[in-house]
């Protein structure tokens, strides 16, 4: 046979042998992985609501901005008492992740950046910052307050509020 | 070989950080603290030391050698790209504070020179001990290079000295003591090369400094 064939199919198998082996360690850390994510976003929704007091669904949305929702009812009465979306935008030079916690009534509850990338001592101030939206309705986002010397990653984070808001009828009810 | 003298050769005469300059691109960027220093060289550690082994026994073989060597380059980065993915694998799994902090920067190793410059001009012409003793030596060399570059960064830049997670030593004290703020600037790239500058000078200075004592005892003679 042809050397060179020969040399490709020998580079074929060496892939072909490690791709078999990277499929191996994936299927044993993916779990791990997954696991420590849904960890982290159940400490942050911890911090918004008394979890133990409701049942949790998970919906996949998919979309640009919102990505899962998480649909919580209420353990007594079983009807849907709150939505907390994750909400992600592209920022300075990062995704800046949100959760975004909306009552029943279309108030937002609260609201915590969990994920960012952006400039230390400016964009990455959103973490502690308050955007002043916490209590007012997720219809009107005029007192929304963005931080002085980090206008791109504000605006990244009022893109995330702004998708809650135009999805929010969807779980909600119009 | 004398494996001593393989092993030191990657940590003094060839260290592949201060006397090569290859692999500046991570040991510049991710050194802000000696805790990345240490996650990057066990990383590098892992994926030189088997990049060494696997290539050396692939290599050794003269049959399968001289089907791999007109495609070698390739079947090199297959190898030392499969071994970087399991490593940023493993690491996110279980290191995941180190895995956020060293960002893109795991799976930038598999594009390091250092570790396809090992396995061209190592590993595929030696035994696969002799490679593995060099993978070792050339590694424990970088590791401690940028953990030296990591150590002035983060006591200069942050007054502090992080060893692995909650373990660090506090040197505002000093900092106190002599009035002053930790000087922020050498916890950006700036600092990152004058840093490297700095140490890249002293050890020029030594090597120069036992040159010319070697050449005076000569002289003497």
């Amino acid at each position: 046979m042809n050397k060179r064939m020969t040399s490709g199919i020998v580079l074929l198998v060496l892939g072909l042998l490690c791709g078999i082996l990277l499929a191996g360690v994936n299927a044993m850390t993916a779990p791990v992985i997954q696991e420590r994510q849904l960890e982290k976003v159940n400490d942050t929704l911890e911090g918004f609501y008394d979890m133990s007091q409701y049942d949790v669904e998970i919906v996949d949305i998919k979309g640009d901005t919102i990505e899962t929702a998480y649909v919580l009812d209420g353990k007594d009465s079983g009807t849907l008492d709150a939505v907390v979306y994750e909400a992600s935008a592209y920022g300075y030079q990062s995704d800046v992740v949100l959760l975004i916690a909306i009552n029943q009534d279309r108030t937002i509850h609260d609201y915590a950046v969990v994920s960012e990338n952006e400039t230390e001592g400016l964009g990455s101030d959103a973490v502690t910052h308050d955007f002043n939206l916490a209590g007012s309705s997720i219809d009107d986002l005029s007192e929304f307050d963005g931080i002085a010397g980090a206008t791109i990653t504000s605006d990244a984070v009022l893109a995330c509020f702004e998708a809650v808001q135009d999805r929010v009828d969807e779980e909600l009810g119009g | 070989m004398n494996v001593k003298k393989n092993f030191l050769k990657g940590i003094f005469e060839e260290n592949q950080l201060f006397v090569a300059l290859l692999g500046l691109c991570p040991a510049l960027a991710i050194t802000t603290t000696l805790e990345n220093a240490i996650g990057m060289g066990m990383a590098v550690f892992f994926v030189l030391v088997f990049a060494n082994i696997i290539v050396s026994l692939i290599m050794s073989n003269d049959k399968l050698a001289e089907l791999v060597r007109p495609v070698r380059i390739p079947v090199f980065i297959v190898v030392i790209a499969t071994l970087v993915t399991i490593v940023e694998m493993v690491m996110h799994a279980f290191l995941i504070d180190l895995y956020n902090s060293l960002g893109v920067f795991i799976p930038l190793i598999v594009v390091n020179c250092m570790i396809l410059g090992r396995a061209e001009a190592f590993a595929a012409k030696n035994k696969p001990f002799d490679s593995l003793i060099d993978g070792a030596g050339m590694a424990v060399g970088y590791a401690l290079g940028i953990m030296i570059l990591g150590f002035f960064r983060e006591v200069l830049g942050k007054g502090t000295l992080t060893i692995w997670g909650s373990l660090q030593v506090d040197f505002g004290f000093v900092f106190d003591f002599l009035g002053i703020e930790p000087l922020e600037l050498f916890t950006s790239p700036v600092g990152a090369f004058m840093v490297l500058g700095f140490i890249l000078a002293a050890v020029v200075a030594i090597a120069q400094h036992r040159k010319n004592k070697q050449a005076s005892s000569k002289d003497v003679k």
